[in-house]
């Protein structure tokens, strides 16, 4: 108790001198002009300073290997992963279905199984970190740049992921470290470094896996699962109550010093509300999605074959057939992270003794996030006729205009449903971030609080930025985890083959107890 | 002069060191009950999916390591020792343990992490060192550098 009060007390100080270094200078409230040129430079700096490592990255990542066919190395390898791991076991994502779900509903779950969380507790966890406003705001953007047709390989990519997502679950909980109090570390940096070992890779092959993997985390953490998430969370909330000047700021700081109450103060009842008022959440959401549906039932066939038509025959502006098939890739994977590795770290916590029945459960998460909510968001912008009216806006605003055209007073349940989707991917992009950097820095109190106080730092950047950079900077360090986690979990796929080939077979005999 | 004392402390991480540290404090205890196994677990992290879904407390940790710390005294024939659990920073934690307990000497097993991992861990036996009230036996790894 007393440990409690004094991390709070230290937390309280600490954001009060953060608050006060960036905040903008007083004087600059009297004379607008001075603090805009500041305020830019400031932004322009730290832009340009993510526009070289974003260059860089880029030309890696979006390098087109195959001369005729403009599509990016990095989509090239979440296709060709997803597309493998689903033809090399077997269409799981369809035969495994029902058992997903019977296990997800507790079916299977022995209490005394090492781990800490239940099967479902374990996919609501990682749902929280990837649903989030990649469902709202990024399914919008896909329509934007990539028109009608992207939703088809959003979908399709989503069905997909869900056997990209079996196969890193499993490995995450085979490769798992149980401590002796009862706490799991787990994730791709364990498997690859473990596993590829166990494969005959040199050590320091094996490492040099991990470490990248565990690097591109600690990256993503900061981007997509942090400052993209406070800068669309600033922008709906720019939207309900105008353009108030410092508004970004104040916004950030208050978003900031809500996380650290739950990372830093230790207030776990914050965080667990929020986990626990995801699913309904995510209910409420696609609810409010049917009823627009049903009441714009008559443009349904149209808006589906506008989907079809525009997939098969794009308009040249949204660059072409692979220009639509490149936008619905990235954004889907940007938004149910399969592939990218990053549930494993949640999955490996769950309480069993067969890895390939978490994995099952891990396989439900794409299907929610990217063939549910994804497509729900998606027929709402198009059948709203948002995603070619100039009025709507972009992104996250482009989804609450189309929304609101159907049921008007959506957008106060639609920002808190962003405001709270930010905040709980926050949360759970923080556990990852740190799970990665501990797997390099060791677990110690001080390398931990370096990572926090950084976290909270990029929470204020995203939120007073507005530059592409830094969202471009999101997106590219999430795609780079797939890299080392498609590769390794592609030479490790035989291990999860043999586990699948035993349990699944064990299972046709019936030979599982039940417990509910 | 061969080495004895009183009451020793004996830090457990359940490496295969702990074992020998076991050993090690067995041969120079006077006696068995007077040797105490602590074992300092990190601050529990509030995001973690355990605490926020779970009902991983620091309770359920405690309660869990106690049970292991049993089992390891029981298997190194050290049923009579003490066990203690703490939560915080482990050399630090070891230290004031010592202090409480007016303990004559500290048996710690040296791990060697080298690159980051030391920087930011430093050693756990370089703390014990540093702020230990007494005698510290620092066992050297075989095969550290």
């Amino acid at each position: 108790m007393h440990q409690a009060r004094t991390r709070l007390t230290s937390f309280m100080v600490l954001s009060l001198i953060s608050l006060v270094a960036f905040l903008p200078p007083a004087s600059a409230a009297e004379s607008p002009p001075a603090a805009a040129a500041a305020k830019q430079s400031l932004a322009e700096t730290i832009d340009a300073q993510f526009g070289t490592v974003v260059d860089a990255m880029a030309r890696v990542l979006f390098w087109e290997p195959l001369p005729a066919i403009p599509i990016p190395l990095i989509v090239l390898i979440l296709l060709c992963g997803s597309l493998f791991f689903t033809f090399y076991h077997g269409w799981l994502n369809i035969r495994g279905f029902k058992h997903a779900i019977d296990i997800t509903r507790g079916r299977y779950d022995n209490p005394n199984d090492p781990g800490e969380i239940s099967h479902f507790q374990a996919l609501t966890s990682a749902l929280s970190a990837t649903v989030g406003l990649g469902n709202i705001a990024g399914v919008a953007v896909a329509i934007q740049t990539g028109g009608p047709g992207a939703v088809v390989w959003m979908m399709l990519i989503g069905l997909l992921g869900m056997t990209a997502k079996f196969n890193e679950c499993t490995l995450a909980q085979v490769y798992r470290k149980v401590h002796p109090d009862g706490t799991v570390d787990g994730g791709p940096m364990y498997y690859l470094e473990i596993g590829l070992q166990q494969k005959g890779f040199p050590f320091l092959l094996a490492k040099m896996f991990g470490l990248v993997f565990a690097i591109f985390c600690i990256g993503g953490s900061f981007g997509g699962g942090n400052m993209f998430q406070a800068n669309q969370a600033t922008s709906a909330i720019r939207g309900m109550v105008g353009d108030v000047a410092g508004l970004d700021w104040i916004f950030g700081s208050i978003l900031a010093f809500l996380v650290g109450l739950v990372i830093i103060g230790g207030i776990k009842r914050i965080g667990q509300v929020t986990e626990k008022i995801i699913p309904l959440m995510c209910g409420i959401y696609v609810a409010a999605g049917l009823i627009i549906l049903v009441m714009h039932a008559q443009q349904l066939p149209a808006a589906a074959a506008l989907i079809i038509r525009s997939c098969i025959s794009p308009e040249a502006a949204f660059g072409g057939f692979i220009g639509v098939l490149v936008q619905g890739i990235r954004r889907a994977v940007f938004s149910n992270e399969a592939g990218v590795g990053s549930a494993a770290i949640a999955h490996a916590a769950a309480k069993t003794d067969e890895p390939v029945r978490e994995g099952m459960v891990a396989m439900l998460g794409p299907f929610i996030d990217t063939v549910v909510i994804c497509t729900m968001t998606a027929l709402v912008v198009i059948v709203s006729g948002a995603y070619n009216n100039p009025a709507a806006g972009e992104g996250v605003e482009m989804t609450r205009w189309a929304f609101a055209d159907t049921i008007n007073w959506f957008p106060v349940v639609l920002n808190i449903s962003v405001f709270l989707f930010a905040y709980s991917t926050m949360i759970s992009w923080s556990y990852y971030g740190e799970k990665a950097w501990q797997y390099i820095f060791g677990a110690s109190r001080r390398a931990v609080i370096v990572y926090r106080m950084l976290f909270l730092g990029f929470i204020v950047l995203g939120a007073i930025s507005s530059l592409e950079n830094v969202i471009s900077f999101s997106d590219l360090m999430i795609l780079s985890m797939a890299f080392p986690n498609i590769i390794g979990g592609v030479i490790l796929a035989p291990r999860v083959k043999a586990l699948l080939t035993d349990y699944w077979t064990r299972y046709r005999n019936n030979e599982f107890t039940t417990y509910a | 002069m061969p080495l004895s004392a009183s009451t020793v402390i004996v830090p457990i991480d359940f490496s295969p060191a702990s074992a020998e540290a076991i050993a090690a404090a067995l041969d120079v205890a006077e006696d068995p009950s007077q040797i105490h196994l602590i074992h300092v677990m990190l601050p529990l992290e509030t995001m973690s999916p355990g605490v926020l879904l779970g009902d991983l407390t620091d309770a359920t940790r405690t309660a869990a390591v106690t049970k292991a710390l049993t089992e390891l005294a029981q298997k190194h024939r050290a049923s009579a020792a003490q066990l203690a659990v703490c939560i915080g920073t482990p050399g630090l934690e070891i230290a004031d343990y010592a202090q409480r307990q007016q303990a004559d000497l500290i048996i710690v097993p040296s791990h060697g992490y080298h690159g980051v991992k030391r920087l930011f861990l430093g050693s756990v036996a370089e703390r014990v060192l540093r702020h230990a009230p007494c005698r510290v036996l620092v066992l050297r790894r075989p095969d550290a550098e």
